[in-house]
């Protein structure tokens, strides 16, 4: 479905390359949960965000259905994540001035799934909160509103990047277990230094230093 | 309702975007009175004189013998039909003005005359009456009453006033309604009483619309002659020409005004969009195109500016109201609260905000990356 290929991202530093990740050959599989594990800075982020097509690699192809996701331009990049892809981060981002309910909406705004996104925040356990704003909501409860946003339109793939870094281990878990419950037939990518969230993957791969090992 | 539409964020953040469209306003308001207020001075000009435009004066200049033979030329010669033909005395005077003292002339008709420009000068009512022959009277209009604050039984002119002189105290006896301003006083006792002995000539075209033609072609017959012209034409052509440099500096302060009101605004708004960063990097990550990001941002600019802009025309008008009646119409000055120029001055102003603001939001986007922001490395 999505295959990195010898993908590889560099970053100069005063001169210096640092490889954020290199030579990558990965494949996410339809339908599969994938773990990707790794310490801090080992790349595992920039993996994330180049296979979802939000940074272009530096040497290598990232293939999406066929289709190299370098060969296409912003505006086609950006329409592929909009409509195939949902994304979970590390922090909870969510715009202020919109309540949890209409922040799920954004995720898919050329569709009208308000009664999607009402379900879902019932089945994540904020139906009553809904109409809240997010400084009203707790941390936990914001990211399970991302994660409800993540879910919208039964995407292809969801990217999670570190969902359960900023919450406590409970909070953690349920957070993975939701989106791998709700996430219908669509793959999970998700990135963590944590292996304990990783219990319901159906795959684990491993980087290090930019480097699949 | 869609969250993301125009209208929303504008709505939820009064808080930043008010302030914005306060600036706007202010700024409009500025200008809009400067230029109105300066427009009053030349309006006011007009508006005093305008009576001119009515019926035109000529003078002999230093021969007073030869009012008969001027009088007799454009009789026979003026190119338009003639309406009126009087001979009349005059002595000075002033009104007030926004900017100071203006001179003026009390006109000292026949009777007989004296109805027939009362007449001229639209007059619809009169309080009290017209001056008697011979009488040291005047009637004045409500505009000069307003604006030198007389009444029936004052004195427009007297042996004390320097400004308005006469020998006796020339009593106001009637004050017309009409929008003209004039003073008109008594022929026999001009006569009798005003230095120098001239005669001069007050003529009118017999269709008003004929008067501008009439005041050329005397005005080009008499040129170099011994005979002095008092037209509307000429004294606008003067009130302009007495401007231009008014209008010139006044070109510079708005444009300093407009540069200064933009870098402001600009900086403002680079502000305002940095408060924004997370919000676009987030929309951008989760597939929202650049340029629908930037046609958002534009949208609501617009609603910004051009509401600011309306608004600040709107508490302009407001403003302008309430100094017409508190300072302008109690003294009869003049003042546009329509000012079609001083909107045309506000213009660059929106103008200039929304290029400023289209500049920063492009600078902003141009290598923006929503990662750096989402994985918390610039924010």
């Amino acid at each position: 479905m999505i295959r990195a290929q010898n993908a590889s991202l560099v970053y100069r530093d005063h001169g210096r390359e640092l490889f954020a990740c290199r030579e990558v050959n990965l494949e996410v599989r339809e339908g599969e949960f994938l773990g990707i594990l790794g310490p801090s800075g080992s790349g595992k982020s920039s993996l994330l965000y180049l296979m979802s097509g939000l940074k272009t690699p530096s040497s290598g192809v990232i293939d999406y259905a066929g289709q190299d996701l370098n060969a296409l331009d912003d505006a086609q990049r950006a329409e592929t994540r909009l409509k195939d892809f949902g994304f979970v981060f590390q922090y909870p981002y969510l715009l202020g001035y919109l309540s949890a309910f209409e922040n799920v909406q954004i995720a898919r705004p050329d569709q009208d799934l308000r009664t999607e996104a009402g379900e879902l925040l019932s089945s994540l356990g904020l139906g009553e909160k809904k109409q809240r704003l997010p400084h009203e909501l707790s941390g936990g409860e914001r990211q399970r509103v991302c994660v409800a946003r993540a879910l919208l339109g039964k995407p292809k793939v969801i990217f999670a990047d570190e969902p359960t870094a900023n919450l406590d281990h409970t909070n953690g878990l349920q957070v993975v277990e939701l989106l791998n419950r709700h996430r219908g037939g669509g793959a999970l990518v998700m990135v963590t230094h944590d292996p304990s969230m990783l219990g319901e993957a159906d795959r684990i791969v491993r980087l290090e230093d930019g480097e699949l090992k | 309702m869609n969250p993301l539409g125009t209208l929303v964020y504008l709505r939820r953040n009064a808080s930043r975007t008010l302030p914005l469209m306060g600036v706007i306003v202010l700024a409009v308001l500025l200008i809009c009175a400067i230029v109105s207020l300066i427009n009053s001075i030349p309006l006011s000009v007009k508006t005093i004189y305008k009576y001119t435009s009515l019926m035109m004066g000529v003078s002999p200049r230093g021969d007073a013998s030869r009012t008969p033979e001027i009088r007799k030329y454009i009789e026979e010669n003026c190119p338009v039909p003639i309406g009126h033909i009087a001979l009349c005395r005059a002595s000075g005077t002033e009104v007030k003005s926004i900017v100071g003292r203006w001179e003026f002339v009390v006109i000292a008709f026949e009777p007989a005359d004296l109805q027939v420009f009362l007449k001229r000068m639209a007059v619809t009512k009169i309080e009290g009456r017209v001056p008697e022959e011979g009488q040291p009277e005047a009637i004045i209009s409500e505009p000069v009453s307003r604006n030198l604050q007389l009444k029936i039984g004052d004195d427009l002119l007297s042996p004390e006033k320097a400004d308005a002189y006469s020998p006796k105290k020339v009593k106001v006896v009637g004050i017309a309604q009409t929008k003209n301003w004039f003073m008109f006083g008594d022929k026999a006792y001009y006569q009798a009483n005003h230095f120098p002995p001239i005669d001069f000539i007050i003529v009118t075209a017999k269709n008003p619309a004929d008067q501008p033609a009439m005041d050329r072609w005397t005005l080009h017959r008499f040129k170099g002659n011994r005979a002095q012209v008092i037209s509307y034409l000429e004294i606008e052509r003067q009130a302009n020409e007495m401007f231009k440099t008014l209008y010139k500096i006044l070109d510079v302060v708005i444009g300093i005004l407009v540069i200064v009101i933009t870098t402001m605004m600009g900086m403002l708004i680079n502000i305002y969009l940095g408060q924004r960063t997370q919000e676009f990097a987030l929309l951008q990550a989760l597939g929202y195109s650049r340029r629908a990001l930037m046609s958002r941002v534009i949208k609501e600019t617009a609603w910004v500016v051009i509401g600011g802009w309306i608004l600040g025309v709107l508490t302009s008008v407001g403003m302008l109201m309430l100094v017409d009646r508190l300072l302008m119409h109690p003294n009869a000055y003049a003042l546009d609260l329509a000012d079609k120029t001083a909107l045309m001055y506000t213009i660059p102003v929106p103008i200039a905000i929304f290029t400023a603001a289209i500049l920063t939001l492009w600078a902003r986007f141009r290598k923006f990356d929503p990662v750096s922001v989402v994985e918390r490395r610039l924010v």
